[in-house]
């Protein structure tokens, strides 16, 4: 490996990031405002997918459009499902069992929703920039599809910023995340932004899902191992800012790309320097979860913060 | 063991065990083969849904990762098997080897609260199943398949299945009414007020993980056993995980009994509705998971509207009110249709 | 014989120093008032000693072994037992079966449920909660759930007691019945450390007070002399322009 193929895989690495981050945002702002471990977050993501892939079956509408309409029809879908469903579910300023089952559930009714329709097999979306790509020098080569979806998430996140730091409803998000009960206290309408909060994170869950569903095939059992991803990406990088969860997917997205080609040592028969095999690449995730939330339960954000000594 | 009080008392304390005879006689009225298997199913899956009620109901730890205990137990009796040990060495080696697995799981996993816990094991079971698709033993993503000498006997299957369940149901009984099962509840309402009382959460949960964790193992061996062949996408699935999680919950989180309704429940949807309409079970347990959320968090066996419903119903039958119920309310619509001509008051014109 | 000493204590959380360099020795058989302000430090410090939370830096040695940072489960078993300021009762639980687990988990660690049926029982007739044994604990009002915590509390049997906040809502009489209670139990040889607002209660029945502020120790001594005592005074009440003169 030499150090263009390195740059090459950073580049991919960081292109993942930017998908990573975009997917992980939408479960983050409804987790830290209303507490709510979304589990349906993958089910909004499969939909997103195959919103844009009827679009562009029967429209033949370019997906990246697709994926920018799929925001407010999905800040609609979501407001209307915190309102049938999520609205009901018992306040508490730590996330509840009934929240996780109740989403949960409503995960496998999307699921099977997606069945009917759609049926078991796997889907995906061809454009004509998805077999092209950038080429710099002679071995990196990025597909163009990976650049645009990038960019695409980027933006994602830059409005994110922007409603979170300058706007009236970022605010109250904000002061929801923070203490829920003071917020009310002084006047923050939890369960007005709770609702826009639901409506916003799954229209970012359907916008993300547009786009992975140009990066990948996809089926109704679609969302699942993102799910698992966005909730590393949430824990790594807190709750309360977007560039918390850009470094999360950051870290992630670099320590899968390059988990197959850091050597390790491992003793069988003799010590030799293995690579980690391609197929157990899903296991990396749950690995770092696990790592991160024994050793560092605040995120790299607590890392940090632990240094810190004001008084 | 004190005397039941009352009528109640007493029945809770008959009725299981004539439950018990009753299924061990079944089969002297010559059943078909398919109920057999039904109750066979019923009886594997409550099992593994009561030992993941332990854990799940009794100390309120949440596991979405049991599916690793269920396809573990399957394969380490399918090897045991192979290697030319009987069956019920198997079982019990599956156990064992569940409940082995179940403290790597928990030693780092019980350290987190909530929803953490929730999300860790649902890696779990993803991690595990990764790694026994690449495992070449275990005959990697192509499944094993068991080989017995006898011929296939329906009886004896079903017989291990139904001690398995009563094996299960004690256990919880016996769990529920000790000092342990005090701790549990315990920790499942307020784990720093347990430890300040000097309970040890940590190791409280290890424990009653590695009993679900051996449970379900059997389950799965008993399972596996009567299958004949099975692959990791198969018992090691995220989807049964789902099943195993499902079933109490729908059933009746934290009780005996709950998780016994829930494999009923749950074996008559898969029989009714995958056989008409496939893949349509997602949105059944969906749906009743979301009903039972927000409607009687306790399970079904817990609904006395449903219960006290189905009971005024049948006595009803016998006493007439429920035939008048239903005839008041057959004048009422044929009046509303016009079928029938409401009574004039004589005099009013 | 000193059962507890406490050396440089110190806790921060994030940058607030909610405890610091605190030192106090803990006599066998006394009862040890903690008074402060509110946010002085009186509760973490309680956490501290009990495992909920790990000091920054010092030591806490029990009959001279050092129990720094143990977790709260080990110390019950070593006879070190709390109540808390906030209740916390097993609300899906009965009254009896609240104290029953203390006595199954806690020094004496019985495994007989009929025995400790029996225990929790004493417990309750102790804090005269016993008529309520069988109901659930979501049923008692506010003083029925503090005298449930200490009732919780001594079924483990312990050495040392720390009792925070149990006088919070009791009436005149109630309070009177508790401080009785306390002297029954120091008679039974187990030590008390007591942390309270009530001053009238606080005073009546402590061997001796120590006073925090801002996390830190200001003064130690006899109730009387803390009293009168101008920094105490100062705390509490602020400057005078009277210049130091006594309070009544």
């Amino acid at each position: 490996m030499d150090a263009a193929e390195y740059l090459d895989l950073l580049l991919k690495a960081l292109l993942l990031a930017g998908v990573y981050a975009a997917m992980a945002v939408g479960m983050t702002v409804v987790y830290g405002v209303m507490k709510i471990v979304n589990l349906a977050h993958a089910g909004f993501l499969m939909l997103g997918a195959y919103f844009s892939f009827e679009l562009f079956n029967r429209f033949h509408i370019n997906p990246v459009l697709g994926a920018v309409i799929a925001l407010p029809v999905f800040f609609l879908f979501g407001m209307l499902v915190h309102w049938l469903l999520v609205r009901w579910l018992p306040k508490s300023d730590t996330p509840t069992l009934a929240s996780l089952l109740l989403m949960f559930g409503f995960w496998l009714v999307l699921q099977n929703l997606a069945y009917a329709k759609w049926g078991n097999d796997d889907q995906s979306i061809f454009t004509p920039l998805t077999l092209s790509a950038v080429h710099i020098g002679d071995t990196i080569s990025i597909p163009k599809v990976n650049l645009v979806v990038f960019a695409a998430a980027v933006f994602c996140m830059v409005v994110l910023q922007i409603v979170f730091h300058r706007s009236w409803f970022g605010r109250s998000m904000r002061a929801l995340i923070q203490n829920p009960y003071g917020a009310q206290i002084v006047g923050v309408d939890d369960q007005r932004t709770a609702r826009l909060t639901f409506g916003l994170g799954t229209a970012f869950a359907g916008f993300a899902g547009a786009l992975l569903g140009m990066l990948y095939s996809f089926s109704p059992d679609f969302g699942r191992p993102f799910l698992l991803r966005s909730f590393v990406i949430i824990v790594l990088g807190g709750l309360e800012s977007v560039s918390g969860v850009a470094l999360g997917a950051i870290v992630l997205a670099i320590l899968e790309t390059f988990s197959t080609v850091i050597p390790f040592p491992w003793y069988h028969q003799g010590w030799k320097t293995y690579y980690l095999p391609p197929s157990y690449q899903p296991v990396i995730p749950f690995v770092l979860l696990v790592v991160v939330l024994v050793i560092m339960p605040k995120g790299l954000a607590g890392l940090f913060n632990r240094k810190w000594k004001t008084a | 063991m004190t005397l039941p009080q009352n009528l109640s008392g007493w029945l809770k304390l008959v009725l299981p065990w004539l439950l018990f005879v009753a299924l061990l006689l079944l089969p002297v009225t010559s059943p078909s083969d398919n109920v057999i298997r039904l109750l066979f199913l019923t009886a594997v899956y409550s099992t593994a849904g009561l030992g993941w009620n332990l854990l799940g109901g009794m100390a309120g730890q949440v596991s979405f990762g049991f599916a690793v205990f269920f396809g573990l137990g399957s394969y380490t009796t399918a090897l045991l098997m192979h290697a030319g040990h009987s069956p019920y060495f198997g079982f019990v080696g599956g156990a064992a080897i569940a409940m082995l697995a179940s403290f790597f799981i928990g030693l780092p996993t019980f350290r987190l609260r909530g929803p953490y816990f929730v999300i860790a094991t649902i890696g779990v079971t993803e991690a595990v199943r990764v790694i026994m698709n690449n495992l070449e033993i275990t005959g990697g993503a192509s499944g094993y398949r068991i080989i017995e000498d006898k011929p296939f006997n329906p009886l004896e299957h079903y017989y291990t299945a139904i001690v398995a369940v009563a094996l299960a149901v004690l256990v919880s009984a016996i769990i529920a009414n000790s000092k342990f099962g005090l701790a549990l509840r315990a920790i499942k309402q307020d784990q720093d007020a347990a430890a300040d009382l000097g309970v040890n959460p940590y190791t409280s949960k290890l424990w009653i993980h590695a009993i679900a964790a051996g449970l379900t193992g059997i389950a799965g061996g008993i399972y596996a056993r009567r299958a004949g062949f099975f692959y990791p996408g198969d018992v090691f699935a995220f989807q049964t995980g789902i099943n195993i999680l499902l079933i109490p919950v729908i059933g009746g989180v934290g009780t005996i009994w709950g998780p016994v309704l829930g494999g009923v429940i749950f074996i008559i949807v898969e029989e009714t509705i995958s056989a008409k309409y496939q893949d349509f079970h997602l949105l059944i347990y969906g749906a009743l998971l979301m009903l039972i959320v927000l409607v009687e968090p306790g399970g079904l066996i817990k609904s006395k509207r449903l219960w006290a419903g189905m009971g005024r119903l049948l006595v009803g039958l016998f006493t007439g009110t429920t035939w008048k119920a239903l005839f008041a309310l057959l004048q009422k619509l044929l009046r509303k249709l016009r079928f029938l001509k409401p009574q004039r008051i004589e005099g009013k014109t | 014989m000193k059962i507890l000493e406490v050396e440089n204590l110190t806790k921060y959380f994030g940058g607030v120093a909610a405890l610091k360099d605190v030192s106090f020795d803990i006599p066998q058989k006394q009862i040890c008032g903690f008074i402060g302000p509110n946010g002085a430090g009186k509760t973490t410090l309680f956490s501290v000693i009990t495992g909920a939370h790990r000091p920054s830096a010092g030591k806490v040695q029990l009959h001279g072994k050092d129990v720094t940072g143990m977790d709260a489960a080990s110390l019950v078993k070593k006879g070190v037992a709390r109540t808390h300021q906030v209740v916390r009762p097993f609300k899906a639980m009965t009254v009896i079966e609240n104290v029953q687990l203390a006595v199954h988990y806690g020094r004496r660690a019985v495994t007989r449920t009929s025995a400790a049926r029996e225990h929790a029982m004493e417990a309750l007739k102790l804090v005269s909660l016993d008529h309520k044994a069988p109901l659930m604990a979501s049923t008692l009002s506010l003083g029925e759930q503090k005298r449930l915590e200490v009732a919780r509390a001594l079924a483990t049997a312990p050495e040392l007691l720390l009792l925070d906040e149990i006088c919070g809502g009791l009436t005149g009489a109630e309070t009177q019945a508790m401080m009785e209670l306390l002297h029954r139990v120091r008679e039974g040889g187990t030590t008390i450390m007591y942390v309270e607002h009530d001053m009238k209660a606080i005073m009546a029945v402590c061997d001796r007070i120590t006073v925090l502020n801002f996390g830190q120790k200001l003064a130690e001594g006899k109730p009387e002399d803390i009293q009168n005592d101008a920094s105490v005074i100062e705390a509490y009440l602020g400057k005078s322009d009277f210049g130091g003169k006594k309070r009544a």
